[in-house]
């Protein structure tokens, strides 16, 4: 096989293996993900990437808040709801609208809870 | 609510500049959250205007006091040192007459009511996209 062939068969499996992840984001990804996309450009060639990787390392520093908050002997529901109503913005500008959803209900469990000042019912999972 | 829109101008804001259409539309983005920085920042870039970042409310004002002027600006709510709706208070009352656009998570009716009663022509809930940029940009050049 020569280089030509090889390079070939590499952006035909690149291509296909896009048109996959793209199968698997719909479900994740919405409307906002697309338009995101289209701001990359060659004055913005990383774009999407920088902006993926930033909103990984924004979530696992709010997750980290959100479980340190919740394990305190005393629930601040308010501090808790802080970092859930950061974590609902950037999750909506990237598009993740699964996660902004799943945020807006916790958001409700945390309003109800820090109402009625006690710590009892189930909170909502969050993948 | 998903935006309060350019009817609802309050008496502080209803005299505008007059906006220079030859040279780009200047914008100012305060935003403390890095990541919607970004995002914000390139979607109006890519939109032709040239944008400025302050990260809260302070420096927004700070900005204007050290004489910096700006055709838009696009405010959070949420901030540390000095949230949007006091920046907002403050631009007012400093005599600032460029278009103030809120973009916040926020969404309940009175929270909006809220922002704009601190002086915005518009209140959007995030996330900015195109359509949104277009109708502020557009209201921005018919004035």
């Amino acid at each position: 096989m020569d280089v030509g062939q090889l390079q070939r068969q590499f952006i035909d499996y690149t291509a296909s293996l896009f048109r996959e992840m793209k199968k698997e984001w719909r479900g994740f990804l919405d409307d906002q993900f697309t338009q995101l996309r289209k701001l990359q450009d060659e004055n913005n060639p990383d774009f999407v990437f920088e902006v993926v990787s930033l909103f990984f390392v924004d979530s696992e520093k709010l997750v980290n808040n959100m479980a340190k908050a919740l394990e305190q002997s005393t629930v601040e529901f308010k501090q808790v709801d802080a970092h859930v109503h950061q974590f609902k913005g950037s999750s909506s500008s990237i598009g993740a609208h699964r996660v902004k959803n799943v945020c807006a209900a916790f958001r409700s469990f945390c309003e109800q809870q820090n109402i009625d000042g006690s710590a009892g019912g189930s909170i909502p999972m969050v993948e | 609510m998903e935006k309060m829109g350019f009817g609802n101008v309050t008496s502080t804001s209803k005299t505008m500049k007059i906006i220079d259409t030859e040279k780009k539309i200047s914008v100012l983005i305060v935003e403390d959250d890095l990541l919607i920085q970004k995002i914000h920042k390139v979607m109006m870039t890519k939109f032709g205007t040239e944008v400025q970042l302050a990260t809260n409310g302070k420096e927004a004002v700070d900005l204007f006091l050290s004489g910096a002027s700006f055709d838009l600006v696009l405010t959070d709510l949420e901030m540390p040192i000095m949230d949007g709706i006091e920046a907002t208070k403050q631009l007012r009352s400093m005599g600032v007459t460029s278009m103030i656009v809120g973009v916040t998570s926020r969404n309940q009716d009175s929270e909006i009511q809220a922002f704009m009663n601190a002086g915005l022509n518009a209140c959007y809930v995030k996330p900015l996209n195109a359509e949104k940029v277009t109708v502020v940009l557009n209201e921005l050049k018919n004035i």
